[in-house]
């Protein structure tokens, strides 16, 4: 059964129809060709799939499309581009924190929903919040470095 | 030495795509027509196909095609990503989709149709006839009296490999005391964040078939897939995007034949993606291994006799296992000097997923063993853990055993003294550590060698094209086997170093091509900055030579006095005459020359650089839950020149991840009365999370080699290679209990207190 939904991604509004049983993930992936976004598990399990909606970091294979309809999605598209990269995406790049980058889109909506929400976090917290986000490449060594510096690079900034 | 660029700390090549997310990885292209590919799986892990009935799948509307065994080439072929070389022994013993299964997840049929859930549709609607067997899921019962043949050989053991230098029983008659001990490590798995298994088959008009794949071996690829499909190999194209980490997992063929075999039955471009799930099943892991030590020594702590019997698990097909013996044997015999040594390596089939490589290609596995055993030699015979490794490894100016070469160069007495400090080895060793309430403190190394490269085993070939256009700029042209590592962006820094341009004035191939560059082995046994670096380098060098004759026609100078720096042609002293390298290509393109200044080389490096490690770590034992906390890991390593030190480090970081998983939550388990896998998935099989990583303090030692590009040795698999030792010495340290199988998990932990207790 297919669903008339209006998707609001990364500021523009996509209406379309869409299977009750599809994912949120799929939809991003195979209709809005936002491949970006990486399904690692399909389960929930890796967060390689992570979206903001409406400003919380969601893994989008456990989310409806359907249930997404008229909430405020940010996938990695939405955040840097030509024009220049977020404070997150220079840290990771900075700091060597990519490696493969399959896990990265993910890294980079997870830890500027942490951020946006508590601007100065410990490392305790940097790991707790990173923490639905797997990575194999790096031991999380400098992604949690890339983290803390934009978190002193802003305290710089208060 | 020092360099302008090698060294230095620059911006990986690809980090800004993959931090935005706009690098299109294989599973993310999308094509004309692109029809969806999905492989039936066997749900017994031995079983007879007595038929197949396809008739219902094939009559679904929407499917394009639908494959067994009867319309596979009968051609018998191995996946193992190996160039024919004197230690590659390739048994071939599969087929694109089996007539019979092996394990649980043997590919039996597989579909194309214009959609995912009209290809799970057709999966439903063949109908497999299977009479089970018993199945065989470890080596014990594969080679058990009467134990069920997995292959039309009259046993399960594939290969024994025996390997003497000296005589081993002379040397434990001249033993004050010989240890005797049996150790296990589980099978792991690889856990790529991009599933293993993604390929894009799109067959052409003019009978080729480009193929893009996750992979670390574009033309290794190449050849097997052309091998298996019965077609020549220039008839096949592999074109490698960005690869979601690899450790081994994609070093040879996955499921590129499968995916190819139905784009030129079915005549449209097919995306064949795995599942988790699938990957988990189908493709290849760790080898588990069985291995007998016995060790005879000195009061003094010198070797006379040491020797390993290992008994590997192979899985269902030989692929790598047959060759991957020979290296294991030669991890063994190269750790440590002695006159006499004996290794006897059994391969073995079983009824699991068949294993192939992972990150270290056996080292873990080997060093795992020899250096518990050897802490508790040090232990039995009351000598520091630290002073018997330096006084029995192989040391610069030896001969290495593993390759019968000389040794370049050994950082491992630095490495073993800064990492000692790291730690705090004489405050906290043998119970200094202070425990709290109910909690052990230890600490504990592990030492290991590896390789820059596999020569004289494999060939080692590497080709590089480096073109400097007419603004200035160069491209390199490599077949960029970079899989997260960084290895593309330390080519392009060893061949800006080399031309005297600027970092960003070079630009690598991203994706690898068979059709554009030369023929280069992959990424595989931590080669691509040693031996992919120097054919970069010779590259680089041959252009740099045009180019400076050049500008010494225009200058008027001899070419010995020029030199380049930054894009510049400068003289070296006196006469100051400049020219920039814009200047000459403009003029090389568009003057009386006509020609472009394009440097190339193809060859295999000279040499096998050895590195060294020794690792440390910090470990908590909680005695009430069994819980072993690592609280820190120290891994002091021998890289030769570091490129890119930032690399370097990452590459330490995210292997010992690997590690403390090995040691202490990693296991990929079967059932074994029925063979199915228990844990294919990521919440059953234990990766560490960012709140589980301890504290890491990396240490790099820069002891250059003469034959690396600018020094360099090598770093990518040994990060891990030492971590479940030095964890396992620490728990002991903490504990007095001696673990001999991996993982070391609550569970054992505390059978083993209270073992202990009583």
């Amino acid at each position: 059964m297919k669903l008339p939904i209006t998707l609001k991604v990364n500021g523009e509004s996509y209406r379309l129809d869409a299977e009750a049983k599809r994912t949120l993930l799929d939809v991003l992936r195979e209709d809005l060709a936002l491949t970006g976004t990486k399904k690692g598990c399909g389960a929930g399990e890796c967060g390689a799939c992570t979206v903001l909606m409406d400003g919380k970091p969601v893994n989008s294979c456990l989310v409806l499309a359907v249930d997404a309809s008229g909430r405020e999605i940010t996938t990695i598209e939405g955040v840097g581009g030509l024009d220049g990269l977020s404070p997150v995406q220079e840290a990771l790049v900075d700091h060597g924190a990519v490696q493969c980058g399959y896990c990265t889109p993910g890294v980079v909506l997870t830890a500027k929903a942490l951020l946006d929400s508590n601007p100065h976090p410990t490392e305790a917290e940097v790991r707790e919040g990173l923490s639905g986000n797997l990575c194999r490449c790096t031991g999380y060594v400098k992604i949690v470095e890339a983290v803390l510096a934009v978190s002193r690079a802003s305290e710089r900034r208060d | 030495m020092s360099y302008a660029i090698v060294g230095q700390r620059v911006r990986r090549v690809d980090a800004r795509e993959k931090v935005s997310g706009r690098a299109v990885y294989t599973g993310d292209l999308n094509l004309p027509h692109m029809l969806v590919g999905k492989v039936l799986r066997s749900p017994h892990a031995h079983a007879r196909i007595l038929s197949i009935d396809t008739s219902k799948a094939r009559s679904l509307p929407g499917v394009k095609a639908v494959l067994t065994w009867e319309d596979t080439p009968k051609i018998l072929w191995n996946s193992a990503g190996f160039p024919p070389s004197p230690g590659a022994v390739l048994m071939e013993d599969q087929y694109i989709l089996t007539d019979k299964a092996r394990y649980v997840g043997d590919a039996v049929a597989a579909v194309a149709a214009v959609d995912e859930d009209t290809a799970e549709r057709a999966l439903e609607l063949i109908e497999v006839e299977y009479e089970a067997l018993t199945p065989a899921m470890d080596v014990e019962a594969a080679m058990a009296e009467g134990a069920p043949l997995i292959h039309s050989a009259e046993k399960n053991v594939a290969a024994h490999m025996p390997v003497v230098i000296g005589d081993v029983e002379e040397g434990f008659r001249q033993a004050d005391f010989v240890f005797e001990d049996r150790y296990y490590v589980p099978k792991v798995y690889q856990v790529t964040m991009e599933p293993c298994g993604v390929a894009v088959a799109a067959p052409d008009i003019d009978g080729r078939i480009t193929i893009w794949t996750s992979t670390q071996m574009p033309h290794l690829v190449r050849g097997i897939t052309a091998h298996a499909l019965g077609l020549k190999t220039g008839k096949v194209r592999i074109i490698k995007p960005p690869v979601g980490g690899a450790f081994g997992s994609r070093l040879g063929v996955v499921n590129e034949p499968v995916a190819a075999l139905l784009a030129l039955k079915s005549g449209y471009p097919v995306m064949l993606k795995y599942t988790r799930e699938e990957s988990f099943l189908g493709t290849e892991s760790r080898h588990p291994i069985t291995m007998v030590l016995k060790t005879g020594v000195k009061k003094d702590g010198s070797f006379t006799a040491r020797q390993m019997t290992a008994y590997i698990d192979g899985g269902a097909y030989a692929t790598h296992t047959p060759s991957f013996a020979g290296p294991v044997a030669g991890w063994f015999l190269a750790m440590y000097k002695c006159a006499n040594i004996k290794v006897d390596n059994y391969s073995v089939y079983t009824n699991s997923t068949q294993c192939g490589a992972f990150r270290g290609y056996g080292n873990p596995q080997v060093v795992f063993a020899v250096e518990s055993q050897v802490d508790d030699i040090a232990m039995a015979l009351g000598l520091d853990p630290l002073e018997i490794r330096r006084k029995n490894h192989p040391c610069e100016g030896e001969v290495w055993t593993w390759s019968g070469w000389e040794i370049e160069s050994c950082g491992l007495e630095e490495a073993i003294e800064r990492g000692a400090k790291a730690i705090g080895w004489d405050t906290k060793r043998n119970g200094q550590a202070v425990p709290s309430g109910t909690k052990k403190r230890g600490v504990g190394m592990g030492y290991m060698m590896h390789v820059s490269g596999a020569r004289p085993m494999l060939h080692e070939t590497s080709a590089a094209v480096v073109k400097i256009n007419e603004d200035g700029s160069a491209n390199l042209i490599f077949s960029n086997s970079d899989v997260g590592q960084g290895s593309g962006t330390a080519l392009t820094q060893v061949a800006a170093e080399e031309l005297g341009l600027a970092y960003e004035d070079v630009m690598i191939t991203k994706t690898a091509d068979t059709d554009v560059a030369g023929f280069d082995i992959g990424s595989h046994a931590s080669r691509q900055a040693y031996s992919g670096g120097n054919a970069v380098r010779k590259a680089a060098a041959a252009a740099r030579e045009k180019l400076l004759t050049m500008a010494a026609e225009i200058l008027q100078v001899p070419v010995e006095n020029l030199t380049v720096e930054n894009g510049v042609v400068l003289t070296r002293e006196g006469e100051e005459k400049s020219i920039s390298v814009a200047e000459v290509s403009h003029k090389a393109h568009f003057g009386s020359h006509g020609h472009q200044i394009i440097g190339v080389a193809s060859e295999e490096p000279e040499g096998n650089p050895p590195v060294y490690a020794a690792q440390f770590a910090e470990v908590e034992v909680d005695t009430e839950t069994g819980v072993v906390e690592v609280l820190k890991v120290v891994a002091a390593h021998d890289v030769g020149t570091a490129i890119n030190p930032t690399l370097v480090e990452g590459q330490i970081q995210g292997a010992l991840q690997q590690g403390i998983g090995y040691a202490l939550t990693e296991e990929y388990r079967y059932d074994p009365a029925s063979g199915r896998p228990l844990n294919a998935n990521l919440a059953d099989y234990k990766i560490l999370t960012a709140m589980d990583m301890p504290e890491v303090e990396t240490i790099l030692v820069e002891a250059s080699c003469r034959t690396g590009p600018f020094g360099a040795k090598s770093v990518g698999e040994s990060g891990l290679v030492g971590t479940a030792a030095a964890i396992a010495n620490a728990v002991f340290d903490a504990t007095g209990i001696r673990f001999r199988e991996l993982p070391i998990t609550p569970e054992k932990v505390l059978a083993a207190l209270r073992a202990q207790e009583k």
